[in-house]
């Protein structure tokens, strides 16, 4: 993600192919000498504020919510290979090649469309979305009174707490485990996880 | 007017020559620095307030690292504010050129020097940056971020590139220049040389560095120039012959100067028709040529000036075998090489490198050149030349038959189709597409006719190759077999399971140099191979994997004696105790590892 910053910082993408600044990215990724090893899912938002668009690029089950009068009217679809296995960029070892996932960032879903002022934008990792369903993020949305920093600030803080207190609740039936449930697998309780919120506003542009 | 007035005046000319010379070579630095303090006490003042400015864009460069569409260690990270200092290390946000060191001098890939080239020319590699506004500059300050110590020279330029008309005059000044030094440190720095006023203002600015003395690649983060918008009141008085004697020998003009007026004097001379150049007339012809070999061009073409029977010495084209052009890229036109022309007939090494851009050779200058001057060509190196296109390319082949070695790189302004011309090239033993446009789908294919029709082939430099497989280095390895060198750095599609390191191990006896930059997959079985197959074995880049131990590298310097660089930088195996063993047992070799920080 540090790479797309700096891609986005340099200027060196298009604003209506999020997809594009995935790709760039990870190709930087292999260009440095030092040996890169990991894997990671992705979600880029890129918000046009002069054609007031909003172009997602997602690859994994990561994901963004766009909340408009209390209600999700766009949101990413999870992509998943099977259960608990999302797609994502990977660079493996060279005695791993083949045997380990690795999907190319072109396979990540890609959207656009119109945002008006007062949408609420909000990106999370896999974190957020398996231990609080919509309703409990929409609660806690509406509770955002205007769109000053602090008190987004405050909101994104609270929607994380609140999942990660349910991630460690055992008897909690979290997405997660109703998602396991409907593959065969018999658990409760939320699920223990990095958790990452990003919250914006669509605002009127000031200095 | 007697027989000895003529005389006289050369010797005194000859002698005034000796003079200038000696008081260049007094120190620069110390001349500067007594500049600069009588212009810094009024140096701004609140009407001319210093204006300080990252660069805008980078324009143009010889080289770099990275690859073309990246932002890892590519020219393009000089431009803007710095992203790594004050840190120290090798990081991919910086600039980082293409060599360092003599690693490159000492392959068999190297080329020969030009003779007559002049020593105060060592630049290897340069970088054009703009900046937003054009300043009077009063500092130019280079953030080097790894291994500094690179910068040996900076110019201006007086066209805007930014400007809708074209320049009127495109003059380049050097601020500051100084003969390479070794700087001890790998530490970052920022290099605050002491510039000269100059009478234009710039927002073109260009380094020339030379790497030769460094540990390994230097790194720069940005330049930061500082200047006022408006002329400096003490210019005027500082523009004073002081100045003028700092100027560069080299950037004067070859076929005008100061010279002038005693030109003038002789060619309204009667001179008669019997000899009369004193001593000079009982030399023989060999001895004056012998003689005139050790100057300079530009003084070769004054000295033409001085009298007939030295005008047809310096005229004769035996002494423009070799012509080296390149330290003159900032004045050389059209018209230099028409006046050159007619004395370059026999002209066999011609070195155009980084001259002619901006609009100072143009396409009919340069194929009127080579229709004079290119039956007898062998060697024509042209790094850097943007003004070539089409029609040059098409000239050389017809006009060139003779050619041996052509220089391309960085030529990327010229088109793919133009490579064809290349073709009709039959004498051809090395050819550079560094940077170029050529387009290549698939270097298996590339491989394999190397492997069939270049069966000796010493050289081979595939760096940053993007899809060359085992199985184009299995064909190249079972043709070439003479083969010495063989750069494959930075090609990902190589994976050492396939077993092609091993094989083009056992299949190039002869290797002497051999990068396999970060291929992440190089393991102990390839270094073995090479201990045993590849004895001769003097460089070896292996960048990046973590599959090699300390133990495999033991065995490749006991049985490689001639083993001088190995760089193990980023090799995960290979800690710095390591190295410090290895280099106790091996003191002759230079291990190298870089690191972030």
């Amino acid at each position: 993600m540090r790479t797309c910053e700096r891609l986005v910082k340099e200027g060196r993408f298009v604003p209506s192919n999020p997809v594009g600044i995935l790709t760039t990215s990870y190709c930087e990724l292999l260009q440095n000498k030092v040996p890169l090893l990991g894997s990671s899912t992705a979600c880029i938002v890129v918000l046009d504020r002069s054609s007031h668009r909003l172009h997602t690029a997602n690859l994994g089950d990561s994901g963004f919510l766009v909340v408009r009068g209390g209600e999700v009217v766009h949101r990413s679809d999870e992509q998943q290979h099977y259960f608990n296995t999302p797609f994502q960029l990977s660079i493996a070892p060279p005695e791993a090649e083949g045997v380990v996932l690795s999907d190319s960032p072109d396979a990540a879903d890609s959207t656009s469309f119109d945002v008006q002022l007062g949408d609420i934008i909000l990106t999370a990792t896999d974190g957020l979305f398996d231990n609080m369903p919509d309703y409990m993020i929409l609660q806690e949305l509406k509770k955002l009174k205007n769109s000053n920093y602090e008190s987004i600030q405050r909101t994104a803080r609270s929607i994380a707490e609140q999942a990660h207190e349910l991630a460690y609740d055992p008897n909690y039936m979290s997405p997660f485990a109703q998602f396991a449930c409907d593959n065969g697998l018999n658990v409760r309780g939320g699920k223990p996880d990095d958790i990452t919120v990003l919250l914006s506003i669509v605002a009127e542009y000031t200095d | 007017m007697s027989p000895v007035f003529p005389m006289l005046t050369v010797l005194t000319m000859f002698y005034y020559m000796c003079l200038r010379r000696r008081a260049r070579t007094a120190t620069r630095g110390d001349m500067m620095n007594s500049h600069r303090t009588i212009v810094s006490n009024s140096r701004t003042s609140p009407l001319n307030a210093e204006v300080v400015q990252y660069a805008k864009e980078v324009v143009d460069f010889s080289s770099h690292y990275g690859s073309e569409n990246s932002m890892s260690y590519t020219m393009w990270n000089l431009a803007g504010v710095p992203n790594v200092f004050p840190s120290s290390g090798d990081f991919t946000q910086t600039a980082v050129f293409r060599t360092y060191g003599t690693w490159w001098d000492q392959c068999p890939s190297a080329s020969l020097p030009f003779r007559r080239t002049p020593s105060s020319f060592q630049s290897q590699d340069y970088v054009e940056l703009t900046f937003e506004q054009q300043v009077y500059p009063t500092a130019v300050h280079v953030l080097e971020t790894y291994h500094p110590g690179a910068v040996i020279r900076i110019l201006a330029c007086s066209a805007n590139p930014y400007s809708p008309n074209p320049p009127a005059e495109v003059r380049w000044e050097i601020l500051w220049s100084e003969r390479p030094t070794k700087v001890n440190a790998s530490q970052a720095r920022q290099f605050k040389p002491c510039i000269k006023q100059i009478n234009f203002p710039t927002n073109l600015i260009r380094l020339e560095v030379n790497s030769s003395l460094l540990d390994y690649y230097t790194e720069l983060d940005a330049v930061v120039l500082h200047g006022t918008k408006d002329k400096p009141l003490l210019s005027l008085k500082t523009a004073l012959v002081d100045m003028n004697d700092l100027e560069d020998d080299d950037y004067e003009e070859k076929d005008g100067c100061e010279m002038d007026a005693l030109n003038k004097k002789f060619s309204s001379a009667a001179l008669g028709d019997g000899p009369h150049n004193g001593y000079f007339d009982k030399l023989p012809y060999e001895l004056i040529q012998l003689i005139l070999n050790h100057l300079s061009l530009p003084d070769l073409c004054r000295l033409a000036q001085t009298c007939r029977l030295l005008h047809q010495h310096c005229c004769d084209p035996l002494q423009y075998i070799h012509l080296n052009l390149q330290p003159y890229w900032a004045r050389l036109d059209d018209t230099s090489l028409e006046f050159l022309q007619a004395r370059c007939v026999l002209v066999q090494w011609l070195n155009l490198s980084w001259t002619g851009n901006r609009g100072f050779i143009s396409v009919s200058g340069f194929s009127r050149f080579l229709k004079v001057c290119g039956s007898e060509l062998v060697r024509l190196e042209l790094s850097c030349s943007h003004f070539l296109n089409d029609t040059c390319l098409e000239v050389i082949s017809e006009m060139c038959p003779n050619l041996q070695d052509l220089n391309l790189s960085s030529c990327d302004k010229l088109p793919p189709q133009a490579f064809g011309h290349i073709a009709k090239l039959c004498s051809l033993k090395r050819l550079v597409l560094y940077r170029t446009k050529v387009e290549i789908e698939d270097y298996d294919v590339i491989a394999s006719m190397i492997g069939a029709k270049c069966k000796n082939l010493r050289t081979l430099d595939l760096w940053r190759c993007k899809n060359i497989t085992e199985n184009g280095i299995a064909e190249l390895a079972s043709g070439c077999v003479l083969l010495e060198e063989l750069d494959l750095g930075w090609c990902p599609t190589l994976q050492s399971s396939t077993g092609c390191f091993a094989r083009l191990a056992r299949q190039l006896p002869n290797l002497q140099k051999l990068f396999l930059t970060a291929n992440r997959s190089v393991c102990d079985t390839d270094i073995e191979e090479l201990a045993s197959n590849c004895i001769r074995l003097q460089q070896l880049d292996i960048l990046g994997t973590r599959m090699v131990s300390p133990a495999s590298l033991r065995k490749l310097l006991e049985s490689c004696k001639d083993l001088s660089l190995l760089d193990v930088s980023f090799c995960s195996q290979i800690d710095n105790k390591a190295v410090l063993e290895l280099n106790a047992s091996f003191p002759k070799v230079f291990i190298k590892k870089s690191f972030t920080q």
